[in-house]
């Protein structure tokens, strides 16, 4: 890729928020899984007991 | 396909996947990444600015493939009255939504120095785009606007349903109408216009992105799962005391 070519900060910026939004994506799934699979343990354990 | 709907089946089926989907995920966005900002070679005509096709175009086809596949699964719940398919409609659409918003801003940074202009009001393809990302959103707004489960299914089935139609809008509309947006260059008669030099790393991306939303869903249907248990241990335990 020639970064010195014409109009390549769009493609930069394409890139940019393309990896930002998949990437958040990721970490936001990711954690809500696994607070709720936490959630969800503590739950049972107290029902138990 | 009735036995993998059951969730304690669907749980142990998708947490032996999971490993091995998110590895696939990582090569092949490695090699797809690689390909097409380093290996691929520069338009002819667009030069450098051709590479955001590479994100753009998978991001576009999976805004409509995650669409469709909530109407599939908003039907199956219909038919069949199957909770998991609801769950499954329901977690998809966030996803959905995500590809939908990145074809629009990808597009629109592709849109700036070919065509001269960020957004076009008047171009069918680009505003029935952004009414598919108005169902997304609405979609999800029934679903978190309504306290009861099986009431806020029951609209969102049809939200989802009625949504499809839009998603064929989308696709022809290049077709029907004068649009600022190229036709159709890779799924259409008489095969693909892109050069192969160009072609297989828009494929691998696209194959990378499939394989994202796949594993994205299961991680977001077991936190459903865990979710909908979670409600109804609580219920119980008010109901006791």
């Amino acid at each position: 890729m020639d970064f010195s070519a014409a109009h390549v900060s769009y493609v930069i910026a394409s890139y940019a928020i393309s990896g930002a939004c998949v990437v958040g994506l990721f970490l936001y799934v990711l954690s809500r899984d696994r607070a709720l699979a936490a959630k969800l343990k503590h739950q049972q354990e107290k029902d138990k007991s | 396909m009735q036995q993998f709907a059951n969730p304690a089946r669907f749980l142990k089926i998708a947490n032996i996947l999971l490993p091995y989907i998110w590895a696939i995920t990582a090569i092949l966005f490695a090699v797809g990444l690689y390909g097409a900002l380093v290996t691929t070679p520069p338009d002819y005509q667009q030069g450098e600015t051709v590479r955001i096709m590479y994100v753009h175009v998978p991001a576009a086809w999976l805004g409509l493939f995650v669409y469709c596949l909530m109407g599939f699964f908003s039907a199956v719940a219909f038919i069949y009255r199957h909770p998991l398919a609801d769950a499954a409609a329901k977690t998809a659409a966030p996803l959905g939504a995500v590809f939908c918003f990145l074809a629009l801003v990808t597009g629109s940074f592709w849109g700036k120095p070919m065509w001269g202009t960020w957004w076009a009001w008047g171009d069918a393809r680009l505003t029935s785009m952004f009414i598919l990302l108005l169902f997304y959103l609405g979609y999800m707004a029934v679903w978190n606007s309504i306290d009861e489960p099986t009431r806020a299914a029951a609209i969102a089935r049809i939200v989802a349903l009625v949504g499809v139609v839009n998603v064929f809008v989308v696709k022809f509309s290049v077709n029907w109408w004068n649009s600022l947006h190229q036709g159709p260059s890779v799924i259409k008669m008489g095969g693909p216009a892109i050069d192969k030099s160009m072609l297989w790393a828009l494929l691998t991306m696209a194959v990378a992105y499939t394989m994202l939303f796949l594993a994205l869903h299961l991680v977001s249907l077991r936190s459903e799962i865990a979710s909908r248990k979670l409600r109804q241990a609580r219920l119980v335990e008010i109901g006791n005391r």
